[in-house]
C-alpha cells in the first residue's frame, strides 16, 4: 500500500516542527527518513501513524484518505525507538495484544492467535520465548518482539522510529541486514526514521532527507551521493565538494 | 606520549572505602542515636501507651467497649463514611491524575496546585466551609430545610468533609507515577488498534495498580481517622453523628479512659496495618518501576542468521 502526504504540516506552539511536506512512498518500498535531530522526521512519522494530528494537509494510504482517522483505525504498524513493550505482559501476550483487542467479530480464535504468534516469533527468529517478560530480554530481542507485535495486526504500512538507535553496534548491523532481508520477503511499504546516514543508505531503497522541517532531497542512495541538491545535503552526507567552484 | 595503562593494579584495601559523602563514625553514630531516640520517644512510646492504657483494666473491660451501642454506632458510621468516600476519591483521583499526566491544557499547573489545597487548609476550616455552604444560616439553608434535606449535623456533611480532606491522597500518589511512566506503551496499544477504555484497563491500570492501591489505603486510613473537619459538621450527637475519633474524644472527656483507649487502639491497629500494607506495596512498586525501565543486564548474545 502506498503512502502519500500532501502539504502536511505541524507546529508545536510557535515551533514549526514540520513545514508543508509532500512525500510519496510507492507500494512495497523501503524508505528512510534521514535528518539530524529536530529535523521533523519523527513528527512526520507520528503524523502518518496517527499519533499526532496535522495542522494542515492530507495523508493517504493508497487511495483512502486517513488524515482524520484515529491511530487505531489506520492499521499502521509502529515500532517505537525504545520498543514500548508492555512490561506486565509476557512475549506471547505482547504479540497477541493487537489481535485480542479487536472487536469480537473480527477477533481470531484462541488457536488462531497462538498459531499467529508462533509464526511471528519464528519470523523474528525468537521461537520459544513466549513465556519471557520484556525485562528478561536483551535489547535486540526486545526490538524484534516489538516488530513482531507490530506485524501481528497485518499492518498496511510499517513505520519504525529509530529502530536501531538504542542498540549496540554489532547488534545494529545484524538487525539492519535482517530488516533488509525481511522487507524483501514481506514486501510491506516501510518507512523508517534514522539520523545515521550509513544506516539509511545501507538499508533503504530510497532516502528522504529532512532538515528544519523541510524535505531537502529525495532519491536512491546513489542519486543522493552523486548529485546532492544543496549544500546542506552535501554537508550532511559528507560528500566531497565538487572540485570546480559552483557557478563556474 | 606515554601509552596509558587501562588495567591499573588494584589498590590495596585494608578497610572499606569511605565515600566522599560519608561522615566519620562519631557523626554517624550520633545521628543514628538521635534518630532512634526521637523515634522511640515520640512515635513508639505513645503507641505503646495507647495499648497499655486500653488493656490496663483487663480484657473484659476492653471488650465491654465494643458492646456499647454508641461506640458500635461510631464504628459503623466511620466505616460507612469511608465506604462512600474512598471509592469516590479513587475514581476522581485516577481521572485527575490521568488528565494531568496525559494532556496539556490551560490552567493545568493551577489544577495541580489546587489538588493539594486540602493538605494546606486546616481541617477545621474545611468543616466550616461546609457549614457556611449548607448550614441553617447559609443562603441554601432554608431551601434545604423546606425539602427535608439535612447535610450539616448529619451523615452527608460528614461525608463531604471527609471527601474534601482525603481528596488529594489518591491523585497525589498517581500523578508523579504516571508522569514518570510516560505514554509510550499507551501509544503502542493505540497503534495496535486498542480503544481508549481497552488501553486504560489493559495497559494503564496494570501499570499503576500498586501506586493506586497505596493511594486507596492511605485515603481509607485518613477517612477513618479524620477528626477536625468532621468534628465541625458532626454536631456530636451521640449514637447518631459520632465517628470513631469523635467518640474517642467524648469518652475521654467523660473520664471513660478504658473505653476511649480501647477505641483508640482500634484506630492505631488500623494505622499499623496500613503501614504494613504500604511497605509491601512500596517494594512491589520499586520492582515494577525497575522492570519498566528494563534494566536487564544480559547482553545480546544471540546472533541473527540471515
Amino acid at each position: 500500500m502506498s503512502i502519500t502526504t500532501e502539504h502536511l504540516s505541524k507546529a508545536y506552539g510557535r515551533f514549526a516542527a514540520l513545514k508543508p511536506t509532500s512525500i510519496r512512498l510507492p507500494t512495497g518500498r523501503l524508505v528512510a527518513l534521514l535528518g539530524p535531530s529536530g529535523s521533523g522526521k519523527t513528527t512526520l512519522l507520528r503524523l502518518i501513524a496517527g499519533l499526532e494530528f496535522p495542522d494542515s494537509g492530507a495523508i493517504h494510504f493508497h487511495d483512502q484518505e486517513v488524515t482524520e482517522k484515529n491511530a487505531y483505525e489506520r492499521q499502521a504498524g509502529f515500532v517505537f525507538q525504545h520498543y514500548a513493550l508492555f512490561n506486565q505482559m509476557n512475549v506471547f501476550e505482547n504479540i497477541a495484544f493487537g489481535l485480542k483487542v479487536r472487536p469480537r467479530r473480527l477477533r481470531p480464535g484462541r488457536e488462531a492467535i497462538a498459531e499467529r504468534v508462533r509464526q511471528l516469533l519464528e519470523l523474528v527468529q525468537l521461537a520459544g520465548l513466549e513465556k519471557r517478560y520484556p525485562s528478561q530480554l536483551s535489547g535486540g530481542q526486545r526490538q524484534r518482539i516489538a516488530l513482531a507485535r507490530a506485524l501481528a495486526i497485518e499492518p498496511r504500512v510499517l513505520l519504525l522510529d529509530e529502530p536501531f538507535g538504542a542498540l549496540d553496534a554489532r547488534v545494529r548491523k545484524d538487525l539492519r541486514v535482517w530488516l533488509r532481508h525481511f522487507h524483501r520477503e514481506a514486501n510491506i511499504t516501510t518507512l523508517f526514521v534514522t539520523h545515521d546516514q550509513e544506516e539509511a543508505f545501507e538499508v533503504a531503497d530510497e532516502v528522504i532527507i529532512l532538515h528544519e522541517g523541510e524535505v531537502q532531497q529525495t532519491g536512491t542512495p546513489d542519486e543522493l551521493r552523486r548529485t546532492p541538491a544543496n549544500p546542506f545535503v552535501r554537508d550532511f552526507l559528507d560528500v566531497a565538494a565538487p572540485t570546480t567552484p559552483p557557478g563556474g | 606520549m606515554k601509552p596509558v595503562s587501562l588495567t591499573a593494579p588494584p589498590l590495596p584495601r585494608s578497610r572499606p572505602p569511605l565515600r566522599a559523602t560519608e561522615e566519620g563514625p562519631l557523626v554517624r553514630w550520633t545521628l543514628i542515636a538521635v534518630t532512634l531516640l526521637f523515634f522511640a520517644l515520640f512515635l513508639a512510646l505513645p503507641l505503646v501507651a495507647v495499648f497499655a492504657e486500653a488493656f490496663r483494666k483487663g480484657w473484659a473491660l476492653y471488650l465491654e467497649t465494643f458492646r456499647d451501642p454508641a461506640s458500635l454506632h461510631a464504628i459503623r458510621l466511620s466505616l460507612l463514611v469511608a465506604a462512600i468516600v474512598v471509592p469516590i476519591n479513587t475514581v476522581f483521583g485516577v481521572v485527575i491524575a490521568w488528565a494531568v499526566s496525559r494532556f496539556n491544557f490551560r490552567g493545568k499547573s493551577l489544577l495541580i496546585v489546587l489538588v493539594d489545597l486540602p493538605l494546606w487548609v486546616s481541617p477545621v476550616i474545611a468543616g466550616l466551609m461546609y457549614v457556611l455552604l449548607f448550614g441553617a444560616e447559609s443562603p441554601l439553608g432554608p431551601w434545604l430545610r423546606s425539602h427535608g434535606i439535612k447535610i450539616i449535623f448529619a451523615t452527608p456533611g460528614m461525608v463531604l468533609a471527609t471527601l474534601f480532606v482525603t481528596f488529594p491522597l489518591v491523585a497525589r500518589t498517581l500523578i508523579p507515577l504516571m508522569q514518570a511512566q510516560g505514554v509510550a506503551e499507551e501509544e503502542a496499544a493505540l497503534t495496535l488498534g486498542a480503544r481508549g477504555w481497552q488501553i486504560f484497563f489493559r495497559i494503564t491500570l496494570p501499570k499503576i495498580r500498586w501506586g493506586l492501591l497505596y493511594g486507596v489505603i492511605l485515603c481509607n486510613a485518613r477517612a477513618l481517622g479524620e477528626f477536625g473537619a468532621v468534628s465541625v459538621v458532626s454536631g456530636h450527637i451521640r449514637g447518631l453523628t459520632n465517628t470513631i475519633p469523635l467518640q474517642i474524644e467524648i469518652l475521654y472527656n467523660e473520664y471513660a479512659f478504658s473505653a476511649a483507649f480501647a477505641l483508640a487502639s482500634l484506630l492505631s491497629l488500623l494505622a499499623l496495618a496500613t503501614l504494613g500494607i504500604k511497605s509491601v506495596i512500596d517494594r512491589r512498586t520499586a520492582r515494577q518501576l525497575a522492570a519498566g525501565e528494563g534494566l536487564s543486564t544480559n547482553p545480546d548474545t544471540q546472533t541473527l542468521n540471515t
